[in-house]
C-alpha cells in the first residue's frame, strides 16, 4: 500500500518552496484521498504484474474524481478536490528499501588441554544468532576433504547427525553474551582433524573459512589447504582472512614436513597445542523501510513538486540532482533549493529531510522547474550508509500530459480500440527498468553492501525478459499456424521413408498399457504378463507400457525411492529383463515408466522433513524444489507444478540431470526398455525431457501431461484448444522429443457419447478437437489408464460406450493406446478387429482426416481416404462414389467401413 | 594502463555486469568499512599482489574502475573486447508491417522489443517493403505502420535499422507493388526470366534499371522518389532512432541475380536469368558491339539445369565452356549488369540520403554452395565474375566504397563442417574471402545469420564477430518469430547475447573465486559443498 500521504503534507506545511497558487474550494477529504491513493499503488502493482501493464493507469486515473494534493506558501496545507479536471500528481510510488545492518563481531575457535590426552574445542561467535555448528572430522590415513561423522562420544548433547557425514550442533547462549559450544577430544580415537563451518539459522547464511571449511589439526600430518586453524603453520593468514592473498604454494619446509609425516605412519600429536584463534565476522541484518515519493504538477507556475517521505529512523539527507533532455545524468538545477542544501562537488546537491515531529521518520519537500524530466536521488544515512532502490537510484519522472510519452500514448489510444492501449502504457513500465539497468551501469558508487540487491535486479531483470519473450512467442505462435497444418505438411515430407523418433517411433505404433492399478497384487506381475507376449504381438501390438519398475514406497510404483533398485511388487529385475526379453522376441518394444517428477526420500533432514535421499543417488536437499513447504527443498523452484505427496525433483540442477540421464541410460542397457512414458511431466519444464531423451535415445517416448478441461458450470466447454495448447505447449517444449497422452480427447469423448452430443468431435476448423487435431503425430490416444478407470476410476469412461472410444481412436491419426483391461474383456474380439483393421490399412498417426459429419447423434470422418468410421446412434453411410466401401467392424453405435 | 569501464553506450548490459561483478570484489574484502569511501583498495589472489582499485568519484554518477598494469581485471584481450563492441541487432519479422499497412502481431512485437532492450541488444532491423508503401499508385505513399513499428521502437528506446526492400517476398506474401504487378502483367520483359521462360516476379529485372517502363519513369527514378519520401517521413527519427539504412539490390534485398528462381534447395548452381526482353536485347549489342553478333542471341547453350549437378554439363566443368573466350564474353557482360545495378542504387541512395548521417548498408548474398569447384558456379550463376580468376567481388566492393556503403554478409553462423559434403560448400572459406576484399578497400563490414536455423550457429557466429581483423562491428540476427522466442532458442540466444556483453566469462570466475576466500558468505552455498570443500 502506498503511504497516505495527509500526515506528510501537514508537516510539510511550513516549507518554502512551494505553489503560491491554490485554487478551487478548501476542502480537507482524507476520505477520498485515502480513495484516491490505493487507486494509485494498486495501479502500479498492476503494471508491475502483468507485463502488458494497463493503461487503465493513466485513463481511469484521469477520468475519476482526483483529488489534487498541493502545498501551499501558506503555513496551512492546501488539499483540494476538483471533480472535473484531470489530476496533477504525476508520481506517486512507496519505494521498499532494505537497510542492511552490519553487525561486526568475531568468531572464535580454542583448543584447550583438559587432561592428558582430553582435550577440550570450543567453538563461539558474539554476534546474537540461531548458530548451528555444522561438523564433522577426518580419521588418521584419510585421503581427500570428504567428512566424516564423529565418534558418538564427541557430540554433545543437542546435537544431530546429517545423513553420514555431519553433525550439527546449536551453539548455546554463555552468559557474557557470546555463543559458544564446545566439544571433548578424547585424542585416543583416530581422529585427525576436525571440520566445521558455522551456521545462522536465522539468516541460512554460511560461515566458512577462506572458503573452505575451518579445519583444526589433532595430528601433525593434516595437508594444510590454507584452512588450518591453530596450526603452527599459516597463522598469518588468520585474523586478515580475505584481505591477503593466499598463496597456494606451500613453502619448501611444509613440503618436507609432508613428505616425512607421509612416510611415517604413526600417529603423531606431539605438536598439539592449546590455542585460541579469533577471526573477524559480519553479519548482514536487514531492516524494511519505506521511501515514499509524490510528484505533482503544480499547474500555475507549471512546477513540480516533490514530497519525499521516509520512515528510516536517523538523519537522512537526500543526495540528488535532476534529469533533464532525456539523459539520466545528474544535474544541477537552478536556485533556489530547498532549506538545508549544500552543494555537493557542484555534482549534486545534498538536502537533509526534516525529521517528523512524532520521530517516526523524516520528510522533505522539493520544487523544480517544471521543464525537468525527472528527479534521481540517493539517500545518505551516514558516511558509510547509503540507500538505493534495488540497485539503482531513485528515479521519479515528472510526467505530464504535455511531455510524457506514456501519457500522450494514453490518452491518443482512448481514442482507438482499448486493445491497443495496454501495449503502450507497458512501455511505461518497460521504461522504468530500462531505467534500471541505465543506472545501475551507470552508477555504481551507491551499491555499497547490496551486492545481492544488484543479484536482485538482474534477476528481475532476467525474470522480466523471460516473461516478455514468452508472451510473445505465444502470441507469434497462435498467429502463425504451426500445429494446424502438421499433418499435411509432415505427411508430405515423411512418406518416402520411415523415419524414427522418439516422439512417433515408427508412426504405425500402436500402444499397450500393460497392467492396471491391481496388478502389482500377486507379486508376480511380469512373469503373467509374459504369458500374453504372444497374444499381444499377433493382436498387433507394437509397443508394450510396463509398470514403474522401481522400488517404491507404494505398491503400485509410483512413488519411486531407490531408482537403481528395480525389485518391486511387480516381480524382481531379473523377471522384469526377462519379460522385456520376451517381449522383444515377438516384436513388442518395451516403455519403461519413469516417475521423473519426484522421489520418496530415505531420510530425514534435521527438522524431521524427509528430504535426504540414500541409495545410488544419494542427493540431499538441494535435489528438492524449493517452492514446496512441506519438503523444505534448496533447489531451485519447480520447473512446473507440484505433486504434493513426495518430494519433487528440482531438475534445474546439474547433477540432478546428470544422475537421471545416466540412470535412463542404464534402463535402456540393463532392462533393455526401448523407449519411456514419463510419469507426471506437469511438475517439470518439457525441456529438461528433451535433454532426457537426448541422452537416453528412446525409440518412443510419451509423457502424461494430465490436467483439467474447461468447464463453465459444469458443461463442458466446446473450445478446448486451451486444454490441448497445454499439452502441445509441453510437447513442443521436448522439440517434439516425446508425444503426449491426448487427455483433450478422451475429455471431449466422454461428453460427446455420455450426452449424445457428437457434434462436439469437431472443431471450427473441421479438425478433431483433441491434441490429435493439431498435432496428430505426437498425441497419444487413449479412453482409459491405470488412474482414469482400473480400480481408482478417477475419471472413467462413459460405461458401456468404450467401444466406441476405440473405433474413434484406432481409427484416427496419432498414436492409439489400448488399456490392458479392455484387451482381456467382452470387447477382446472388437478391438482385435480394429487393432487388425488399422495395421491392414496402414493407418498411421499422421494419417488425414476429414470430418464427414458431425452432429447431435452422429460423428462419422473418413481416413487417408480408405477408412470410414461413425460412431454415435445416428445414421451414416460413406459416400457412394468411386470407391467400394465395405464394412470392416461393427457394433453397438459404432460402424467402421474400409475401401477395397 | 587505464580501462574506463563506463562511457560506451552500447555495452550497457556489460556494464551492468560489470558492476555486479565489482561488488563481488568489494564484498569479498573485509576493509570496506571505516575507509574513505571513495576508494576501495584490496589486494585478491588470483591477481597476484598488483594492485586492483576502484576509483569511484564521490559523485554518483559515474566511476572508473583503474586497473593497474597487466590485472586480469577485465580479461581485456583485443578479441573480447572487440567482441563486446559488436551492436546486436535483431530483425523484425518480413510480415511485421501487412499489405494492408497493419501492425501484425503488435502486442508480440512490442513485447518481443522490451525483451530484447532488457537484454542488451541496440536495435532491431524493420524490413519495409516497396509493394506495402508504394502500393496503390506510383508516387502514392503509406508510411502509416511503418512509422507506427518505428515510433514502438523508438519508446522501447532501440535503435533501428531501415531496409528499404524493392523485392517481393513470397513468405510471407508481400509482392511488388499492385500496380508495378499490373504493368508487370502487360509488359512480362520487366521480371528477370530464365531460359525455359519462367519469370520471377519478386524483383524487376536490372536491365530496366534505366528505362521508362514503370508509366514513364524508370524503376530508379521511383526508387529515388521511394527513398526521399522515406527521408523526409521518418526525419525525425533520423540519426537518433535510424542508425542505418539498407538498400534493397535484388532478390530478397541481396545484390545477385535470383539465379534459383523460387527454390534454394534445388541441388543445382541456380540458372542464368538472362531471357527477359531487355536483357536479351542488351546482350544482342553488347555481342555485336564486340564482333561476335552470334553470341548475342541467348544465354549458354551448356549450362546445367536448376536440378542437375553443376558439374554434370560442360558448361562449369574444369576447362568448360566458363573458361572459353565465350564464357568469358558472357560472364563478363551479366555480372556487369549486377555490378551496374548495385552502382545505379547505391549512387541514387546516397544522394537521396546526403547529410543526414544514417551510414548506407548493401547486402551481398554468400554464394557457398559449390564454391570448392573451380569454376565457383553458384557466383556465376548469381552474377559474380571476373576474368582471369581474379577476384571476383572486387568491383562491387569498389561500389561499395565508392558510395561509403557498409556491406551485410550473411550466413556468419554457417561453418563447414555443417555442410553436406555433396554441396562441395565451403561457407567458412567464402566469408572469409569477403572480409579480406572487404578490409582492402575499407569496407566495413555488418554481419547477418542466414535465416534458417542452422546447428551450432551461435558459436559460429562469435568466433566471425570476434575476428577483430574483419572489424565487424554490427551483427544483426534474423529473425525475430515464434521461433525466435521459442523458450529453447530464446534460451540459446540469451546465451549468446551475454557471450557477447560479458566480456569473457573468465572475469566472473575470479569474482567468485575471491569471494571465497571470504570468511562470510551469503546463504545460498550448502553442506554439500562443504562436504568436499
Amino acid at each position: 500500500m502506498s503511504t497516505v500521504p495527509i500526515e506528510s503534507l501537514l508537516h510539510h506545511s511550513h516549507l518554502r518552496h512551494s505553489s503560491r497558487t491554490y485554487r478551487g474550494t478548501r476542502s480537507f477529504s482524507p476520505c477520498s484521498l485515502n480513495l484516491r491513493s490505493r487507486f494509485t499503488s494498486s495501479n502500479k502493482q498492476l503494471v508491475l504484474n502483468s507485463s502488458i501493464g494497463s493503461a487503465t493507469s493513466a485513463l481511469g486515473f484521469r477520468s475519476s474524481n482526483s483529488v489534487a494534493v498541493r502545498a501551499s506558501s501558506s503555513d496551512t496545507a492546501v488539499v483540494e478536490t476538483s471533480q472535473s479536471e484531470s489530476d496533477d500528481v504525476v508520481f506517486k510510488e512507496n519505494f521498499p528499501v532494505q537497510r542492511i545492518d552490519k553487525a561486526e563481531g568475531k568468531i572464535y575457535v580454542r583448543l584447550k588441554q583438559v587432561k592428558e590426552n582430553d582435550w577440550e574445542l570450543s567453538v563461539g561467535c558474539s554476534i546474537p544468532g540461531k548458530w548451528i555448528l555444522h561438523w564433522g572430522v577426518s580419521y588418521v590415513g584419510d585421503t581427500g576433504s570428504e567428512w566424516d561423522q564423529p565418534p558418538e562420544d564427541m557430540r554433545p548433547p543437542g546435537s544431530f547427525a546429517i545423513k553420514d557425514y555431519a553433525i550439527e550442533t546449536p551453539l548455546e547462549k554463555l552468559s557474557e553474551g557470546d555463543f559458544e559450544v564446545t566439544i571433548n577430544l578424547n585424542l585416543e580415537s583416530s581422529v585427525a582433524a576436525l571440520n566445521f563451518v558455522l551456521k545462522d539459522e536465522e539468516t541460512g547464511a554460511w560461515y566458512q573459512h577462506k572458503g573452505r571449511d575451518f579445519k583444526v589439526p589433532l595430528v601433525d600430518d593434516v595437508p594444510d589447504n590454507g584452512n588450518l586453524i591453530g596450526a603452527k603453520k599459516g597463522f598469518g593468514a588468520i585474523g586478515q582472512l580475505s584481505n591477503i592473498p593466499l598463496k597456494q604454494e606451500k613453502s619448501g619446509a611444509e613440503v618436507e614436513k609432508e613428505s616425512n609425516s607421509s612416510s611415517d605412519s604413526t600417529i603423531e600429536r606431539k605438536g598439539l597445542q592449546e590455542f585460541y584463534e579469533e577471526m573477524p565476522i559480519s553479519k548482514r541484518v536487514a531492516d524494511d523501510n519505506s521511501v515514499s515519493v509524490t510528484a505533482r504538477k503544480c499547474p500555475e507556475t507549471s512546477k513540480n513538486i516533490v514530497s519525499i517521505e521516509t520512515d528510516l529512523p536517523g538523519d537522512v539527507t537526500v543526495h540528488w540532482g535532476v534529469c533533464k533532455n532525456g539523459s539520466k545524468r545528474w544535474e544541477i538545477p537552478s536556485e533556489p533549493y530547498p532549506e538545508e542544501t549544500l552543494l555537493f562537488k557542484n555534482k549534486a546537491l545534498r538536502t537533509r529531510l526534516q525529521r517528523k515531529d512524532d520521530g517516526t521518520g523524516s520528510f522533505g519537500l522539493f520544487s523544480l522547474d517544471g521543464k525537468l524530466e525527472g528527479l534521481c536521488f540517493v539517500l545518505k544515512l551516514n558516511e558509510n550508509t547509503w540507500l538505493n532502490y534495488r540497485g539503482e537510484d531513485f528515479y521519479v519522472p515528472f510526467l505530464t500530459s504535455s511531455s510524457s510519452p506514456v501519457e500522450t500514448e494514453a490518452a491518443q489510444v482512448s481514442e482507438h480500440t482499448p486493445k491497443t492501449d495496454k501495449e503502450v502504457s507497458a512501455s511505461g513500465f518497460t521504461d522504468e527498468i530500462i531505467t534500471e539497468i541505465r543506472n545501475l551501469a551507470i552508477d555504481i558508487s551507491h551499491h555499497k553492501n547490496q551486492k545481492t540487491n544488484v543479484k536482485e535486479v538482474q534477476e528481475n531483470i532476467l525474470q522480466e525478459i523471460e516473461k516478455l519473450a514468452a508472451e510473445a512467442y505465444s502470441i507469434f505462435r497462435s498467429t502463425t499456424p504451426t500445429f494446424t497444418e502438421e499433418s499435411i505438411l509432415e505427411s508430405e515430407d515423411e512418406k518416402p521413408e520411415i523415419k524414427i523418433s522418439s516422439g512417433t517411433g515408427s508412426g504405425f505404433e500402436i500402444l499397450c498399457q500393460g497392467f492396471n492399478w491391481e496388478s502389482h497384487k500377486s507379486g508376480r506381475w511380469y512373469l503373467e504378463l509374459q504369458e500374453k507376449a504372444k497374444e499381444l504381438a499377433s493382436l498387433g501390438f507394437t509397443v508394450l507400457w510396463l509398470p514403474p519398475p522401481t522400488e517404491s514406497v507404494s505398491p503400485e510404483g509410483y512413488m519411486p525411492k531407490d531408482l537403481y533398485n528395480l525389485n518391486s511388487r511387480y516381480g524382481t529385475i531379473d523377471e522384469l529383463k526377462d519379460t522385456v526379453r520376451k517381449f522383444h522376441k515377438v516384436g513388442i518394444k518395451v516403455l519403461g515408466d519413469a516417475v521423473l517428477n519426484h522421489r520418496c526420500a530415505h531420510f530425514k533432514n534435521q527438522n524431521g522433513v524427509w528430504n535426504l535421499f540414500g541409495g545410488r543417488l544419494n542427493w540431499d536437499d538441494r535435489a528438492v524444489v524449493a517452492d514446496d513447504p512441506h519438503f523444505q527443498g534448496r533447489g531451485n523452484k519447480s520447473s512446473g507444478d507440484n505433486f504434493h505427496a513426495a518430494p519433487n525433483i528440482d531438475h534445474s540442477q546439474d547433477f540432478v540431470r546428470k544422475d537421471i540421464k545416466e540412470w535412463l541410460c542404464w534402463m535402456r542397457e540393463e532392462v533393455g526398455y526401448d523407449g519411456w512414458r514419463l510419469d507426471f511431466v506437469r511438475g517439470f519444464w518439457g525441456g529438461y525431457v528433451k535433454d532426457y531423451m537426448d541422452a537416453s535415445k528412446p525409440y518412443f517416448a510419451v509423457g502424461e501431461y494430465w490436467d483439467s478441461l474447461s468447464y463453465t458450470y459444469g458443461e463442458m466447454d466446446y473450445n478446448q484448444d486451451a486444454h490441448r495448447q497445454r499439452i502441445v505447449d509441453w510437447i513442443n517444449a521436448t522439440s517434439g522429443a516425446a508425444g503426449a497422452f491426448d487427455v483433450t480427447t478422451k475429455g471431449i469423448l466422454h461428453a460427446a457419447l455420455q450426452k449424445c452430443e457428437y457434434w462436439r468431435l469437431s472443431d471450427p476448423k473441421g479438425k478433431p478437437p483433441g491434441v490429435v487435431g493439431w498435432w496428430p503425430s505426437r498425441a497419444v490416444t487413449f479412453i482409459e489408464n491405470h488412474d482414469t478407470g482400473s480400480t481408482q476410476g478417477h475419471w472413467r469412461f462413459p460405461e458401456g460406450k468404450e467401444m466406441q472410444g476405440y473405433a474413434y481412436i484406432l481409427t484416427h491419426p496419432g498414436t492409439p493406446a489400448v488399456f490392458f483391461d479392455h484387451i482381456f474383456s467382452d470387447y477382446h474380439s472388437e478391438i482385435a478387429s480394429l487393432l487388425s483393421l488399422r495395421n491392414r490399412q496402414k493407418l498411421h498417426c499422421r494419417s488425414e482426416v476429414n470430418i464427414d459429419k458431425s452432429e447431435r447423434d452422429v460423428y462419422a470422418a473418413i481416413i487417408d481416404d480408405k477408412v470410414a468410421m461413425k460412431i454415435g446412434p445416428g445414421h451414416y453411410e460413406p459416400p457412394n462414389g468411386s470407391k467400394n466401401w465395405s464394412v470392416a467392424v461393427e457394433g453397438r453405435d459404432y460402424k467402421v467401413w474400409e475401401s477395397s | 594502463m587505464e580501462v574506463s569501464v563506463i562511457g560506451n553506450p552500447q555495452t550497457r548490459l556489460c556494464r551492468a555486469e560489470l558492476a555486479y561483478r565489482e561488488l563481488g570484489f568489494r564484498f569479498g574484502s573485509v576493509v570496506i568499512s571505516g575507509e574513505s569511501r571513495n576508494k576501495v583498495t584490496f589486494l585478491s589472489q588470483s591477481s597476484n599482489f598488483k594492485d586492483l582499485s576502484i576509483r569511484c568519484s564521490s559523485r554518483s554518477v559515474k566511476c572508473e574502475a583503474v586497473v593497474s598494469d597487466g590485472v586480469p581485471f577485465l580479461k581485456s584481450t583485443p578479441n573480447s573486447r572487440w567482441l563486446a563492441s559488436v551492436k546486436l541487432f535483431v530483425g523484425l519479422p518480413l510480415d511485421t508491417v501487412s499489405d494492408c499497412n497493419n501492425v501484425n502481431h503488435l502486442k508480440a512485437i512490442t513485447a518481443g522489443l522490451k525483451a530484447l532492450k532488457l537484454l542488451g541488444v541496440e536495435g532491431i532491423e524493420l524490413p519495409i517493403f516497396w509493394g506495402v508503401v508504394e502500393k496503390e499508385a506510383s508516387g502514392k505513399y503509406d508510411w502509416s505502420g511503418y512509422l507506427a513499428v518505428a515510433e514502438i521502437v523508438k519508446k522501447v528506446g532501440l535503435k533501428l535499422h531501415a531496409s528499404l526492400s524493392f523485392h517481393g517476398s513470397k513468405n510471407p506474401g508481400i509482392g511488388l507493388p499492385d500496380w508495378v504487378e499490373k504493368i508487370g502483367e502487360a509488359e512480362p520483359g520487366v521480371y528477370f526470366t530464365d531460359r525455359y521462360g519462367q519469370q520471377y516476379k519478386e524483383c524487376l529485372s536490372f536491365a530496366v534499371d534505366d528505362v521508362p517502363v514503370l508509366d514513364g519513369k524508370t524503376p530508379m527514378e521511383v526508387c529515388r522518389g521511394f527513398c526521399e519520401s522515406f527521408k523526409s517521413v521518418f526525419s525525425d527519427y533520423m540519426g537518433n532512432t535510424i542508425t542505418g539504412i539498407t538498400l534493397g539490390l535484388g532478390p530478397d534485398g541481396e545484390l545477385r541475380y535470383p539465379s534459383h528462381q523460387h527454390d534454394v534447395k534445388r541441388s543445382g548452381a541456380g540458372e542464368f536469368q538472362c531471357y527477359d526482353k531487355h536483357m536479351l536485347s542488351a546482350l544482342k549489342g553488347y555481342a555485336e558491339s564486340t564482333g561476335n553478333p552470334l553470341w548475342g542471341l541467348g544465354g549458354p547453350h551448356d549450362a546445367p539445369a536448376y536440378d542437375q549437378q553443376p558439374h554434370s554439363s560442360s558448361f562449369f566443368s574444369d576447362g568448360g565452356s566458363w573458361e572459353s573466350q565465350y564464357g568469358d564474353f558472357f560472364l563478363s557482360w551479366y555480372s556487369s549488369l549486377l555490378t551496374s545495378h548495385a552502382d545505379r542504387v547505391l549512387s541514387v541512395a546516397s544522394s537521396a540520403f546526403s547529410g543526414i548521417g544514417v551510414p548506407l548498408c548493401g547486402k551481398l548474398p554468400l554464394l557457398h554452395q559449390w564454391n570448392k569447384l573451380r569454376s565457383q558456379p553458384s557466383e556465376l550463376t548469381a552474377g559474380f565474375y571476373s576474368p582471369n580468376g581474379q577476384d571476383r567481388y572486387e568491383a562491387i566492393v569498389e561500389i561499395f566504397a565508392k558510395n561509403s556503403c557498409r556491406m551485410i554478409i550473411p550466413g556468419m553462423d554457417l561453418s563447414d563442417e555443417h555442410q553436406s559434403p555433396e554441396s562441395l560448400s565451403s561457407p567458412e572459406s567464402l566469408l572469409a574471402h569477403l572480409k579480406t576484399s572487404c578490409k582492402k578497400q575499407r569496407v566495413v563490414v555488418s554481419g547477418q545469420n542466414s535465416s534458417a536455423p542452422v546447428p551450432g550457429a551461435f558459436e559460429r557466429i562469435v568466433e566471425n564477430l570476434k575476428d577483430e581483423n574483419a572489424g565487424i562491428d554490427l551483427f544483426t540476427y534474423q529473425r525475430m518469430g515464434a521461433l525466435f522466442f521459442s523458450p529453447e532458442h530464446f534460451h540459446a540466444f540469451t546465451v549468446f547475447v551475454r557471450n557477447l556483453r560479458q566480456f569473457e566469462l573468465t572475469s566472473d570466475d575470479q569474482a567468485a573465486e575471491v569471494e571465497t576466500k571470504t570468511v562470510n558468505i551469503g546463504s545460498g552455498s550448502g553442506a554439500p559443498s562443504l562436504q568436499t570443500a
